[in-house]
């Protein structure tokens, strides 16, 4: 078959495909996570070095491959600390925040930015309170302490192994630097 | 009104314009022709338009479109529901050259589709709606979360050219973060073809189908597949006569509001008939539906 290509075809498929510029699904910013899980305390920025060890020991804890960044850590006033992370989504990052107390548990999650056709459950209050409380010695594990929303395994998975290598993240490394 | 290619592949880009503007969320099939077992959530409805190119045979033209316009519904998050109407567009001319099928001339028309009144020393153009589908996906174990995704897979069809009742096991095993997709199919079916001699020809097949889909970057994902394709002249895979190999890369594009994949499958030599079905192989190939390159491009919409 002899093809050539339509003028009518290009416009057509020009036509699909350009509104279709991604509109993430921001649900909050940093600033405004930070103000949520931490009101009224000062956040200073502590960023850490992610050394090759310690990236290894968070991806053997939480089975994540996708390697953890170290500037988007900041220290709480009265010692909490406040962790930015980001986890791979069906087409996207995951963009999430952790909230520890200064003895390292979970004290809130805040999902940042969501781009996904399915799963916008995993930013609503009841599935995201099952992990406050949680600290390094805990499963973090998707159908064992922490429950699946249907239809949005992936997201919730990843999200749950994310959180479990930020609380080793305090664990390994941000304990330490508390105590100094 | 006659359908043609131009029109069908107008028809698919009309539709798919309408409903991108019209609706908006994605679920999706990262491979051309192999199924895994990412399902629709629980009462999620999507639209997906498939256009299929069997392009080339031993000689002359062969050019056989297939069009699959299909919704489907989650009725649980592991039970997926589906149903679609298949249109195709065949031209064929001098396709053949095997003298068990030719005779003593050495080209003729020929092929899936091509009945066998058709005067083989001249060209076949067709097109119509095919017919219907109804398919059903069950997940057994989920590979988000078990080492091995399991699944089953049914699918009855009537239509013009045959009927066909087609079964599916499907396997899928995830990796590195999920990004990396490894997934099986082995496909059966039992088909009763009507286009040639008394219209209730039985056939059947056994299709092993694999390939890898990594996700490169953020929305793309790239991968092969293969498909090790035998097919029977009687049903319940008895008498084999054909066997032949394909090969191929997929490319996959998935946004929140739609995804769009395009495969490309390659007829490797190799490829051998047998059984009495001699007359459809030539060059170390196998014809019948079968062609030395195979297209396909889908396109979903989640409607809800």
């Amino acid at each position: 078959m002899n093809w050539k290509p339509n003028p009518f075809v290009i416009a057509g498929l020009a036509m699909t495909s350009a509104p279709i510029v991604a509109q993430a699904k921001i649900y909050v910013s940093i600033e405004q996570a930070q103000k949520i899980i931490f009101p009224n305390k000062v956040l200073t920025k502590a960023p850490i070095l992610i050394t090759g060890d310690l990236q290894d020991k968070m991806r053997s804890a939480s089975s994540i491959r996708h390697p953890f960044q170290g500037e988007r850590i900041w220290k709480a006033s009265d010692g909490g600390w406040f962790i930015v992370d980001e986890v791979v989504g069906k087409h996207e990052m995951i963009t999430y925040a952790v909230g520890l107390s200064p003895t390292g548990s979970v004290q809130s999650i805040e999902i940042l930015e969501y781009v996904e056709s399915y799963g916008y459950e995993v930013a609503e209050a009841n599935w995201r309170k099952q992990f406050v409380g949680k600290t390094a010695s805990d499963a973090i594990k998707l159908n064992q302490d922490i429950q699946n929303i249907g239809g949005a395994t992936l997201s919730c998975k990843h999200i749950t192994d994310g959180v479990k290598r930020v609380v080793t993240l305090y664990d390994l490394a941000l304990k330490q630097a508390h105590s100094k | 009104m006659k359908l043609t290619i131009k029109r069908l592949i107008a028809f698919c880009i009309l539709l798919a314009t309408a409903l991108h503007f019209s609706f908006a969320h994605a679920g999706e099939g990262v491979f051309g022709w192999l199924y895994t077992l990412d399902l629709q959530p629980k009462g999620k409805l999507e639209f997906e338009q498939r256009l299929q190119l069997n392009q080339q045979q031993s000689s002359g033209t062969y050019d056989a479109w297939t069009a699959r316009t299909e919704l489907e519904y989650g009725l649980t998050n592991d039970l997926q529901v589906a149903g679609y109407i298949n249109s195709y567009y065949t031209n064929a001319n001098q396709n053949y050259t095997n003298p068990e099928a030719c005779g003593d001339t050495p080209t003729c028309t020929g092929g899936y589709g091509v009945p066998s009144s058709h005067d083989p020393s001249t060209a076949y153009r067709k097109s119509g709606i095919e017919g219907g589908s109804l398919e059903a996906i069950y997940r057994i174990t989920n590979p988000v979360t078990s080492p091995v995704g399991v699944g089953l897979y049914l699918e009855p069809t009537w239509g013009r050219n045959k009927d066909e009742i087609e079964a599916r096991l499907l396997l899928q095993s995830n990796f590195i973060d999920d990004r990396l997709i490894l997934a099986g199919n082995v496909v059966v079916a039992n088909e009763r073809l009507k286009f040639i001699e008394n219209g209730n020809v039985p056939e059947s097949m056994m299709d092993f189908l694999v390939g890898a889909s990594y996700r490169f970057a953020p929305k793309w994902s790239a991968g092969v597949e293969a498909r090790f394709h035998n097919d029977y002249s009687e049903l319940n895979l008895r008498n084999q006569v054909q066997r032949a190999t394909f090969v191929g890369p997929n490319m996959h594009y998935a946004a929140k509001d739609w995804w769009v994949t395009g495969a490309w499958r390659y007829q490797l030599k190799g490829g051998t008939c047998m059984g009495g079905g001699e007359a459809e192989c030539s060059n170390a190939r196998v014809w019948d539906s079968h062609s030395v390159n195979e297209f396909i491009v889908k396109v979903g919409f989640p409607l809800n």
